[in-house]
């Protein structure tokens, strides 16, 4: 393609937008923009002038009168996404607010209400359950007992009516009875820290109302037309998602008559996430579509022969939600990924992901927006790459030396002040060296030959920012016709533009990109609601909903029949239904006087088509969704009857245990054992807080937290080989001991049971301390235990653990008619629980004590875990 | 009270511009001139401080209905301008311009003119940045008209100067148009900006004048002024311009050289490899190669038989003397992994055999010489040809054969 002879004449500044900007209605009127000679070069008579806006388009006039249904709707409920009324703020006060500049006001205090109603065990689980006793919820007065530890809610719950119905009152404070339990239990009351959760809800508020007012995950759509190999036969592939969740990817087959209408079923594949966009390119005869969900990427090959079933390729997975993929015109099996972290890829099926660029930052200015985007160029190996403030074109082959700036939001385009990029896209179809950007107020043609300078420029007013566009070019000499759309309002636009205004055969050399006739407003979705049979009340309410719904793709077609060409224009909704629209081509002559408005009532083919859209519509709203039924099983057929025949009446056990169940039951505790005699519950188990000091973790921590963690380890590795020493030698002599004693009576053992337990706790003294026998000392020669296996690590010293182990009493010189009573007095000195602490080296001795011997109790057993837990 | 009277009136005002946007967008010209005759009114109570305010509107919306609108005259047009004019003193240049442009593409060149002059001699207060830059191209498209008439005397001249016949009333006229059309056209070029016609128009006088430096001052200017944007047309003027000056095969060489560096898919590009093609220095036919090679990486020359004529012939002859095949191997290194699925696919052999056999004959034989001979698209190429019997394809067969050792070292 040549590039233009002259181009319209234009100022170029650098820097940063100069114009201030803002939304302007009928920007995009009555203006020419600049003028060019038309036929340089050519001696004539006078100059004739061409405009670069308001030359004369082709007439599209629209067939009907409004968009059909080309897809019943699928089975199941479509689930609304929210709506500004569910999350702002409706007093009287802050609509005042609202019409000032201070723009919404979220209502915070709604969305944090409904979570600890929704919610109540999450955020009061525990003290709720604590404090129940001392909330009273009845209207009657309160007894003089019950009043001082009982406090009356409805009070309470009559001032937070009371408050809601004052809503935006000045003398709001009065309420000094909320203001009072508030500040009483607003630290302690909540599961989780108010602050945490409110911070938690706020940011998802916020998320959710940035969304609402533009969410860019959407940007590219996410229906793609496939359109027949040939052009002969009229059968073509819609590829939209589909499902509750959006998750459904369908190839769809879609003849093209008079009202599209679909063949055969689709093919369909399940996917893990939310299609958020469908684009496809056709190469080498082969059409390649990539689907983008937040965190997944794929790309499925359709044979270029219609029925052929579509083939997935390849699937990617991202660490951060991917925010654009684009397919390569060029090559097959090329793709462009960019994530919200900045990075852009080379996506090839046969090679893998090249990365081209990492930079969280925006390009040219700094903007918070994550968005990032990516699209080929007329050279297979450069790419686009996009942010909010611009686009650089990169060189896969060297993307850190070769690249340009092709756009920037500034003075070199003439922008707004405020105005950022929301789609660009390549034109490649129409002309292999242009592009479009759209941004919130206007579009752009650029030229790659000429980066930076828009080619073509116009303000095109629509509502909400064009997420969606489409290409359809024209032959040569004709017009290329773009669709703009926008999401949230549906509003779909058709420009038309020429790459060169004087036919080709007229002369080689080409001109100035310029616009061609008039923007046209195209219908939407939501417009069919008014040509549709009058409903019920809420079932207008349903419709409504669901045909306002925001658009979520855009697709096109342009169909020629020998003279009569048209186009076929799809338009999806978030719901998941595709309407379709078919515009004809009126051929240039004398415009009439009154030209046709497009027919006010629609035809008979597309009313059919209404009812029978509404009549699954409904189908599936009323169809209750099974799984919601309780399940029931039938028993009738397990058990005979002489089975389902119980005992004439309760047995005395049976009777026992229900009498015992209800008592538990209204005592609110619970059943450990059903053995029938033991009523009570056996003793909880006791805290584990040893009552001599810190357990070894908290030691630790404490430690770690004082800053002397490794003074703290270095003593505590040299106590525990000592001591771990001392445990092993006392291990074996018990083992010899164990073997000596083996013919002792059981009963003699038992009488000793105290004195051995009391021994067990000690950390030194031996499992059965014989009164008979003294405890011989411990023999200092035998070999050190360095390499015994012993794992747990042993616990800092307790000296109250020293003094009254049995050893330490007997270096002493204490009798040992004394020793019992010495060590109940100290007992009685060791504060905490009954059941004496635990003993650093009785848990080392434990480890290693076989399995056999061991006479643990239950305290110890549970004990034993912690150090472990410790590490 | 009067708030609510202003809100009010706010939002009726609203409410009318939307539907006149609605039934603009709707081609409906009719139904929207009738709603703008009530948006005049919001002319009276102008509380609003949009940057568009209600008089560009009624200016802007007024104008799209007249240019559509099966009744309107160019008179009434005219008429509405005049008054859009006086409303706005802020808009006062912008709508003048419009005005003209208008005029110019209805081919009322005379009244167009007026329409500028009288725009120039306008003058309110201090001149803001916006205003200021209108003056300019205000003043520059009223030098393009005095181009126009002068091209015209000229044209009169040189007829009249074949009977042998010289008139010196025009003449005087002409040499007037061309000073005041100077004077304009040399202020506007001054300014970064893309101003093509005006350039051209300028260069055009001084050139008819022999002033050949200050127009090669003002080519080069416009060329390489780095506060300019990259315009590879000021490149093509300026090549132009030295081959109308007859000068040597080196500077053009080098004007079409930075043309390559900024645009290397410039049709230019194809001269320019004819260029260095012939040249006898090893270092540009080097050259010649690199940007035959490179045009072909775009999608816009994919088709063009030219470009393929010049590739295919440029490696034959580097073939068939088998000397410096490493510009070919180097040249290949970095398109091999992409140029087969590019150019060289079953597919496109088949698309290119059916619409353009010419084209499908030099790819084929590039392809011969690159891929070897069992490249799918030279198989499938000669092939056909040789079913055709067409001699051609059979020589082609020929030579790839013959030379496919060739392939083994350039992609070795």
């Amino acid at each position: 393609m040549e590039f233009p002879a002259a181009l319209f004449p234009s100022y170029f500044g650098a820097g940063p937008p100069r114009e201030e900007g803002g939304p302007a209605p009928v920007a995009g009127w009555g203006e020419h923009g600049q003028v060019l000679e038309g036929r340089p070069g050519r001696r004539q008579v006078q100059p004739a002038f061409v405009p670069r806006r308001g030359a004369t388009g082709e007439r599209w006039e629209a067939a009907d009168a409004a968009a059909v249904p080309v897809l019943l709707p699928s089975a199941g409920c479509w689930i609304p996404s929210p709506v500004p009324q569910d999350i702002l703020y409706r007093s009287s006060l802050c609509r005042k607010l609202r019409a000032g500049k201070s723009g919404a006001t979220l209502d915070f205090t709604r969305q944090l209400g409904h979570f600890f109603v929704d919610h109540p065990e999450d955020a009061f689980g525990s003290l709720g359950r604590l404090l129940h006793k001392n909330f009273y919820l009845g209207n009657s007065k309160l007894k003089r007992p019950a009043r001082n530890s009982t406090i009356r809610m409805t009070a309470l719950v009559e001032d937070i009516d009371r408050l809601e119905a004052r809503r935006g009152c000045p003398r709001q404070h009065l309420a000094s009875r909320l203001r009072w339990f508030s500040h009483l239990c607003r630290d302690w009351l909540f599961e989780v820290p108010l602050g945490l959760l409110a911070d938690c809800v706020h940011e998802e508020l916020m998320q959710q109302w940035s969304n609402l007012l533009f969410d860019d995950s959407l940007t590219g759509g996410a229906l793609a037309w496939l359109p027949p190999e040939d052009g002969r036969t009229p059968v073509g592939c819609l590829v939209h998602p589909g499902g509750q969740a959006m998750n459904h990817l369908y190839f769809q087959d879609v003849v093209l008559e008079e009202l599209p209408r679909t063949r055969g079923s689709p093919a369909w594949f399940e996917l893990s996430g939310r299609i958020r966009q469908v684009a496809a390119a056709r190469v080498n005869g082969q059409d390649f579509v990539g689907v983008r969900s937040d965190y997944h990427c794929g790309v499925w090959r359709v044979p270029g022969k219609r029925g052929a079933a579509p083939t997935p390729l390849q699937v990617i997975r991202t660490d951060v939600p991917a925010s654009c993929l684009t397919v390569s015109p060029h090559l097959p099996g090329e793709l462009s990924v960019c994530t919200q972290s900045g990075t852009v890829y080379l996506w090839s099926v046969e090679t893998g992901l090249q990365q081209l660029r990492h930079d969280p930052q925006t390009m040219f200015f700094r903007d918070h927006s994550p968005w990032r985007w990516s699209d080929f160029t007329g050279h297979p190996r450069v790419l686009s790459c996009a942010d909010r403030t611009g686009l650089q074109c990169l060189d896969a082959r060297a993307p850190k030396r070769c690249h340009f700036d092709l756009f920037k939001v500034g003075e070199e385009a003439g922008c707004q002040q405020g105005e950022r990029v929301v789609l660009p896209m390549y034109l490649g179809r129409a002309h292999p060296s242009q592009y479009l950007v759209t941004t919130q107020f206007s579009v752009y043609v650029l030229d790659e030959r000429l980066p930076l300078v828009p080619v073509l420029k116009w303000a095109h007013m629509m509502k909400a920012p064009p997420l969606f566009a489409h290409l359809m070019p024209g032959n040569p000499g004709r017009s290329h016709k773009v669709l703009l759309g926008a999401s949230r309002t549906q509003e779909l636009l058709l420009l038309q533009y020429r790459d060169s205004f004087w036919a080709v055969s007229s002369g080689g050399s080409q001109s100035a990109c310029q616009l061609a006739g008039t923007p046209q407003k195209l219908q939407s979705i939501a417009g069919c609601l008014q040509h549709l049979p009058t409903q019920l009340p809420h079932r207008h309410h349903l419709l409504q909903q669901r045909l306002t719904a925001p658009a979520g793709g855009l697709a096109a077609t342009l169909q020629e029949d020998g003279p009569h060409k048209s186009m076929l224009i799809f338009q999806l909704s978030e719901a998941g239904d595709v309407f379709c629209q078919r515009l004809t081509h009126k051929t240039a002559q004398p415009p009439a006087p009154h030209p046709q408005p497009s027919p006010a009532v629609p035809s008979p083919a597309a009313a059919l088509r209404y009812r029978r859209w509404l009549r699954a519509l409904y189908r599936a709203y009323r169809e209750p969704p099974r799984h919601t039924w309780p399940p029931s099983l039938s028993q009738r057929r397990l058990f005979t009857r002489r089975d389902l025949e119980g005992p004439a009446g309760p047995s005395s056990l049976q009777r026992q245990m229900r009498q015992r169940l209800r008592q538990t039951m209204e005592e609110g505790g619970r059943i450990q054992r059903w053995e029938p005699l033991v009523l009570q519950p056996p003793p909880l188990p006791q805290t584990l807080d040893p009552a001599g000091g810190p357990d070894p973790l908290s030691a630790r921590l404490t430690a770690a937290w004082a800053g002397d963690w490794e003074q703290w380890w270095e003593e505590r590795t040299s106590f525990s080989v000592a001591q771990r020493q001392r445990a092993l030698r006392e291990r074996r002599r018990r083992q010899k001991r164990a073997q000596g004693r083996r013919s002792l009576s059981a009963s003699f053992t038992s009488s000793l049971t105290y004195q051995s337990e009391l021994s067990e706790l000690s950390d030194t003294g031996p499992p059965l301390l014989s009164p008979a026998r003294p405890p011989i000392l411990s023999q200092e020669s035998s070999p050190p235990a360095g390499s015994s296996p012993v794992r747990s690590p042993a616990t800092s010293a307790v000296p109250d653990e020293a003094l009254l182990s049995s050893q330490s009493l007997r270096c002493r010189g204490i009798p040992k008619e004394r020793r019992k009573t010495l060590r109940d007095y100290l007992s009685v000195w060791a504060e905490g629980p009954p059941e004496p602490p635990e003993p650093p080296g009785s848990q080392a001795s434990q480890l290693c004590i076989p399995s056999s011997q061991s006479q643990l109790s239950s305290a110890s057993q549970t004990r034993r875990k912690r150090p472990r837990m410790g590490f | 009270s009067s708030n609510e009277h202003k809100l009010n009136f706010k939002k009726s005002k609203e409410a009318c511009l939307s539907y006149i946007q609605d039934a603009l967008l709707q081609k409906q010209w009719k139904r929207a001139a009738e709603f703008l005759t009530c948006y005049v009114e919001s002319l009276e109570k102008d509380y609003s401080r949009e940057h568009i305010g209600p008089s560009e509107m009624i200016w802007r919306i007024g104008t799209e209905i007249l240019w559509h609108h099966s009744q309107s005259s160019m008179k009434e047009f005219n008429c509405f301008m005049e008054q859009m004019k006086t409303l706005g003193v802020k808009r006062y240049l912008k709508v003048c311009l419009e005005h003209v442009f208008h005029l110019l593409c209805n081919g009322q060149i005379d009244e167009a003119y007026q329409n500028l002059s009288l725009a120039e001699s306008w003058r309110f207060g201090e001149q803001t940045a916006i205003q200021d830059k209108e003056m300019k191209l205000i003043q520059a498209y009223r030098g393009l008209l005095d181009y126009y008439s002068w091209s015209k005397q000229k044209n009169v001249l040189l007829e009249h100067g074949e009977d042998g016949f010289s008139d010196l009333a025009v003449e005087q006229e002409m040499h007037g148009y061309f000073r005041k059309a100077a004077v304009n056209l040399k202020e506007i070029i001054k300014i970064p900006g893309v101003w093509d016609i005006f350039v051209k128009c300028y260069v055009d006088l001084l050139e008819f004048y022999g002033d050949h430096n200050e127009a090669r001052q003002v080519l080069n200017e416009y060329a390489y002024n780095s506060k300019f944007p990259a315009n590879p047309n000021a490149h093509v003027y300026l090549y132009q311009f030295l081959k109308r000056q007859g000068e040597s095969k080196k500077s053009l060489i080098s004007a079409l050289k930075i043309l390559h560096d900024i645009v290397p898919s410039h049709e230019l590009m194809i001269d320019f490899n004819t260029m260095l093609q012939k040249s006898k220095k090893r270092k540009k036919r080097r050259l010649g190669l690199e940007v035959i090679f490179a045009a072909l990486d775009y999608a816009g020359w994919k088709e063009n038989a030219k470009a393929w004529r010049c590739l295919a012939r440029q490696v034959k002859q580097i073939v068939i003397s088998e000397k410096h095949l490493d510009w070919i191997k180097q040249e290949w290194n970095s398109r091999k992994d992409w140029w087969p699925a590019f150019h060289f696919s079953r597919y496109l052999a088949k698309r290119d055999w059916q619409e353009n056999k010419s084209l499908s004959y030099e790819k084929a034989l590039v392809a011969g010489i690159l891929l070897g001979k069992d490249c799918k698209y030279f198989k499938y190429v000669s092939h056909q040809g040789c079913k055709a019997q067409l001699k051609r394809f059979r020589m082609l067969k020929k030579f790839v054969n013959r030379h496919n050792p060739v392939y083994l070292r350039i992609s070795g």
